[in-house]
């Protein structure tokens, strides 16, 4: 064909025409959805139950995808038959990718969805404040789900589970070297026993130290929660620059520089292979790395098994809560009230509750990765879930359930919290490469975090 | 270097709008290639050798993903190097059918594609068109916004959008699947360069024969640009297949998602943090819905080679 | 290159093209190419400007998705251009420019030349080959991106300790997770450009060929000598597509590295879409035009350098 024909995309002087014309274009802000009107008056943000006894309605509730969404969808038959006129439309659905844009169009939106805590203040706007609803079984909530859920008085989720920190060990491959982790009390305990350890199986690193900013930020926040602290307080205020986060920063800067610590992402390739051949025998970690033994490792299956965390002081709280989700109700949907029921019946109802950690079609031997926040069905004498095989057959209930109540009081999770990664999580990870001291962390952290996210709220 | 036998720029001409008209062009480079000539064979060998390795990469994630679905859950994240057929099991398959919506995906899918790309092949070459060879009020201006849309990152208009869906009361619709970005930025720049690059001469001989405007656009251009046609009909059917970040957050319903959003409601536990216990089961689930999603597309591609990517390499003009 | 190189034929017809008296066909067009853009015009104006010029206005507000917004001036663009993650945002995605493009260009052009051959055996495998990166769901590939490229266990590194080569921290280290990204993007988008070459190869004239074919040109010299000046337009719009799709890059860093380790592979795409995410949509809004106004300049740059050769 031919070979000389393009005139030329663009001249320089005739882009620069175009972008000034685009300008120009740009200019015309004359239009456009209107989105300087005031929002909507806040006088009817509690919900209410409904009044009659037998509602009827349809009701969507989102769900995350994978096992939660089924153990929920297996739940609804047995929901039905307490209220058997609503009908319960289950979806998993990507939620963080749907949620906000859904509650700022205000369009189809979910009459409840599963979300984590991290994300309840920054959305409370959308949601309806539960604390009337709530009322009758407040105090009967952990506490620390109870603070993560309030903003400004109002209670803005229905807790679901706690995720009390646990350590797990390898209870095997300690055994085999005479070292007895039952008897660790203290973190001090736990960096003695660890340099035992090291010292008869060579080149072994035996407390996991989290390389995923993320996680390690999320793992740093369980230790703040075992010492009654948190990125940020009732009012939103950083209080990262104090002792408490002086102490937990130093331990593991300790755990690196002892060179006790196998540094590796969370199950990832490096992580499950030094669990596997025995280098790895600490985990500190929430309860739902239980998932690991039992699906992950069968290597060592059988070998782990938990414990509370150790306590940083002599008699201090020997857990933390690290991760967690509760179920928001979004004032438009349009059966919030029906799908109130359906969450009052999962959390508080003993079939509701046994329906979701007891054993059911998805999980034989009930749900073992969290516990209910519920206190009445978190009693560690009467357990949902069975003993765990890949924990050598260890009530992990009672252990659970027992460390869910040391967990102290928290307050809401700031809205900016995973914007605080960039900063926080990755300057940890730059104190376990050596590059900064515990004290570094706090005060480029604070400063960072305070002006790009505090500041700009 | 120098070249002494060149065909000058007329007689280039003449020779090109021959072979626009007659469609002999590729054949003459064929008979060309197939000539003997010197060192030939050893440019092959590296250039297949080329071609494999690069093929090898290219296919070897793929292949991976594709041969992963089949293993236990478990063991694609724990050992997922390792392959042991007598381990091959379906359950990875038979639990995404159960838990997502995937036979309406890719109806829904089906739908955008028919839909959309005849908007966007049609549309976007007529336009284009204007924009090559004509000159018009208010064309520079057009143009330059077309310019400004191309650059800037489509994220970033997801949330008005959304709210004009809303106020269109489109929300969960096909018209709010398909309309938005049906004659995209990329297809205006690509065919305006395209329809450039075909002689003048050629529209005028066609003016002078009685041809109406449409008529030229319709009998001359479209005929002269089937290659460019061609690959705009490939990237644009790819580009709808892939597309995940509007409607994920337009269909927010089973009913209305598509592919990609059935595949993203299982990728978020993997993408995320893992915050939470059973991630392995999704991971088998999320490769053998991508399994899938991928296989119709294959098979769509091998099917249609011969009409589609042929297009693209032969560039033969009809009548 | 000092005879004829076909793009020098292009100039006369470049120049007058606007200078052209009108002739009475040309009068005749009328309403003609108003209709042409019409149904482009209706769906741009409707789903492109309008949307474009709410974000507009968002980039001067705080509004953060609920309630009323607040103007607040050039409050976000002057918070960004003082940010150093904004500026780390771009040097990132300006190093992955170097990474990718001029690799996945030679390795474009070399495939779509070859391609072109009708003679090449398996050519259709190739072209599938080629293909199904593109198509294939990038979240289904991350897993074995990440697998593959452990620092400890990972098949990459097992290949180089065969020759010698000691482990290397593909995604852990801040100097190797750029490449390990831009390999990535490689796999996944040189497909693409395969296809645009391809289809800008048809425009090349066989009878140049002819003329190099007597001439009894080396293969790669016919390459470099005379398809590349001729594919010059194609090739430069395909780097000027690929220069926006790297700065607006986002599903590759997320899905595998999340920006890190230490922010090294947070793209200007990834920095702007985690403005989103959080809710700050002005800041965000502003973000993405600041984007636009140094991808302009870059485009102007190329072009720019395309006219020099000329």
């Amino acid at each position: 064909m031919h070979h000389h024909a393009p005139r030329r995309i663009a001249s320089p002087r005739r882009i620069a025409a175009l972008g000034l014309s685009a300008a120009v274009v740009l200019g015309l802000t004359a239009c456009g959805p209107d989105i300087t009107a005031p929002a909507e008056s806040s006088s009817s943000s509690k919900l209410q139950a409904p009044s009659e006894d037998s509602p009827s309605g349809e009701i969507t509730i989102w769900d995350r995808s994978g096992d939660l969404y089924e153990v929920f969808d297996a739940a609804i038959a047995d929901f039905n038959q307490v209220y058997p006129d609503i009908t319960v439309n289950h979806e998993a659905v990507d939620i963080d990718a749907k949620l906000q844009n859904t509650l700022i169009t205000g369009t189809d939106v979910p009459d409840g969805v599963f979300l984590d805590d991290a994300k309840i203040a920054g959305l409370s706007d959308y949601m309806w404040d539960l604390s009337d609803v709530l009322a009758p079984y407040v105090d009967d909530i952990a506490p620390q789900k109870v603070d993560v859920n309030s903003v400004d008085g109002g209670i803005y989720g229905v807790p679901f589970d706690s995720n009390p920190g646990l350590l797990y060990y390898n209870a095997t491959a300690l055994e085999a070297q005479g070292i007895d982790a039952t008897s660790i009390e203290t973190y001090d305990d736990l960096l003695a026993a660890a340099t035992e350890y090291q010292a008869k199986v060579p080149g072994s690193q035996p407390i996991h130290l989290e390389q995923s900013p993320f996680l390690g930020q999320l793992q740093l926040e369980m230790y703040a929660s075992q010492l009654g602290t948190s990125l940020a307080d009732e009012n939103g205020d950083l209080r990262l620059d104090s002792d408490e986060y002086r102490q937990i920063l130093g331990f593991l800067d300790t755990v690196q520089k002892d060179g006790l610590g196998t540094r590796a992402e969370y199950l990832g390739p490096t992580d499950i292979a030094s669990l596997e051949n025995g280098n790895e025998v600490f985990y500190p970690w929430a309860i739902w790395f239980s998932f690991a033994p039992q699906q992950l490792l069968p290597e060592t299956s059988g070998d782990w098994r938990a414990m509370p965390l150790p306590a940083f002081e002599p008699g201090g709280a020997r857990s933390g809560a690290m991760g967690g989700s509760s179920f928001a109700l979004p004032k438009d949907g349009e059966n919030s009230e029906l799908a109130w029921l359906f969450y009052k019946f999962l959390m508080f109802d003993e079939a509701g509750y046994t329906a979701v950690w007891g054993p059911n079609d998805v999980y034989p031997d009930g749900l073992n990765t969290s516990i209910p926040s519920y206190q009445p069905a978190a009693d560690s004498s009467k357990p949902l879930f069975a003993p765990v095989e890949a924990l050598g057959g260890q009530d992990l209930w009672a252990v659970a359930t027992e460390a869910g109540a040391e967990i102290p009081r928290s307050a809401p999770i700031p809205t900016w919290w995973a914007g605080a990664v960039d900063y926080l999580g990755n300057d940890i990870q730059r104190m376990l490469d050596g590059e900064l001291t515990p004290d570094d962390v706090i005060e480029k952290s604070t400063a960072d975090i305070q002006s790009n996210l505090v500041d700009r709220q | 270097m120098t070249i002494h036998r060149t065909p000058t720029p007329i007689t280039a001409t003449a020779r090109a709008l021959h072979e626009t008209a007659t469609g002999h062009g590729r054949a003459d480079a064929a008979e060309l290639v197939s000539k003997p000539r010197r060192g030939r064979h050893g440019g092959m060998i590296v250039a297949q050798v080329f071609l494999i390795l690069l093929t090898i990469g290219f296919l070897a994630p793929v292949v991976w993903a594709l041969l992963s679905a089949f293993k236990p859950a478990n063991d694609i994240i724990r050992a997922p190097l390792s392959f042991d057929p007598t381990t091959f099991t379906l359950d990875n398959y038979t639990a995404m059918f159960e838990d997502v919506p995937i036979g309406s995906g890719f109806v829904n899918t089906g739908i955008v594609l028919l839909v959309k790309g005849t908007i966007t092949l049609f549309c976007a070459p007529l336009a284009a068109y204007a924009f090559a060879k004509y000159d018009f009020r208010g064309k520079n201006l057009i143009f330059g916004a077309v310019l400004v849309t191309l650059m800037l990152p489509t994220i970033v208009l997801i949330i008005p959008l959304l709210l004009e869906m809303k106020q269109l009361g489109w929300v969960n619709t096909y018209q709010a699947l398909i309309l938005p970005g049906a004659v995209d930025a990329f297809a205006i720049f690509w065919m305006r360069q395209v329809i450039a690059a075909v002689p003048d001469e050629l529209l005028d001989a066609a003016r002078v024969d009685g041809c109406g405007e449409f008529g030229i656009f319709w009998r001359v251009v479209l005929p002269v640009i089937r290659p460019g046609i061609a690959g705009l009909a490939v990237l644009t059917l790819m580009n709808i297949y892939n597309d995940f970040v509007w409607p994920v957050v337009i269909a927010s319903s089973d009913a209305r998602a598509t592919l990609q959003v059935v595949l993203s409601t299982l990728a978020q536990n993997i993408t995320g943090n893992r915050i939470g216990a059973d991630y392995a089961t999704v991971t088998g689930e999320l490769l053998a819905a991508s399994s899938v999603a991928l296989i119709p597309l294959l098979v769509l591609f091998i099917a249609l080679q011969r009409h589609f990517i042929n297009g693209i390499l032969a560039g033969s003009v009809k009548g | 290159m000092s005879t004829l190189i076909a793009p020098r034929a292009k100039r006369p017809i470049i120049t007058p093209a606007r200078k052209r008296p009108m002739t009475a066909a040309r009068a005749k067009r009328g309403l003609a190419p108003y209709l042409f853009v019409a149904p482009f015009v209706a769906i741009f104006l409707a789903f492109s400007i309008y949307p474009l010029v709410f974000t507009a206005r968002l980039s001067f507000t705080n509004w953060r998705g609920s309630g009323a917004a607040e103007w607040v001036g050039w409050d976000n663009y002057t918070y960004l251009l003082g940010n150093s993650g904004f500026w780390g945002s771009l040097a990132n995605s300006g190093v992955l420019w170097l990474l990718i493009i001029p690799a996945q260009l030679v390795i474009a052009l070399l495939a779509a030349v070859l391609l072109d051959n009708a003679k090449l055996r398996l050519r259709s495998i190739y072209r599938i080959a080629f293909i199904v990166p593109f198509v294939t769901p990038l979240v289904a590939i991350a897993q074995i991106w990440v697998v593959a490229f452990d620092q400890n266990y990972g098949a990459v590194n097992s290949v180089l300790n065969l020759v010698g080569i000691p482990d290397i921290g593909w995604l852990t280290t801040s100097e190797w997770s750029k490449p390990t990204l831009a390999l990535l993007f490689i796999w996944k988008t040189t497909g693409f450009i395969v296809i645009i070459l391809l289809s800008g190869l048809q425009s090349i004239d066989s009878s140049v060929y002819e003329a190099a074919e007597l001439d009894g040109s080396s293969r790669l010299r016919t390459l470099w000598s005379i398809t590349v000046p001729l594919l010059r337009r194609t090739i430069m719009f395909a780097v000027v597509l690929q220069t926006l799709a790297v700065f607006q890059m986002f599903a590759e860093p997320f899905v595998v590295t999340q920006g890190g380790p230490y922010n090294s592979t947070t793209t200007a795409g990834y920095y702007l879409y985690n403005h989103i995410t959080r809710g700050d949509l002005g800041t965000g809004a502003a973000n993405s035009f600041l984007l636009v106004i140094i991808v302009m300049a870059l485009s102007l740059v190329f072009v720019r350098l395309l006219r020099a050769k000329d």
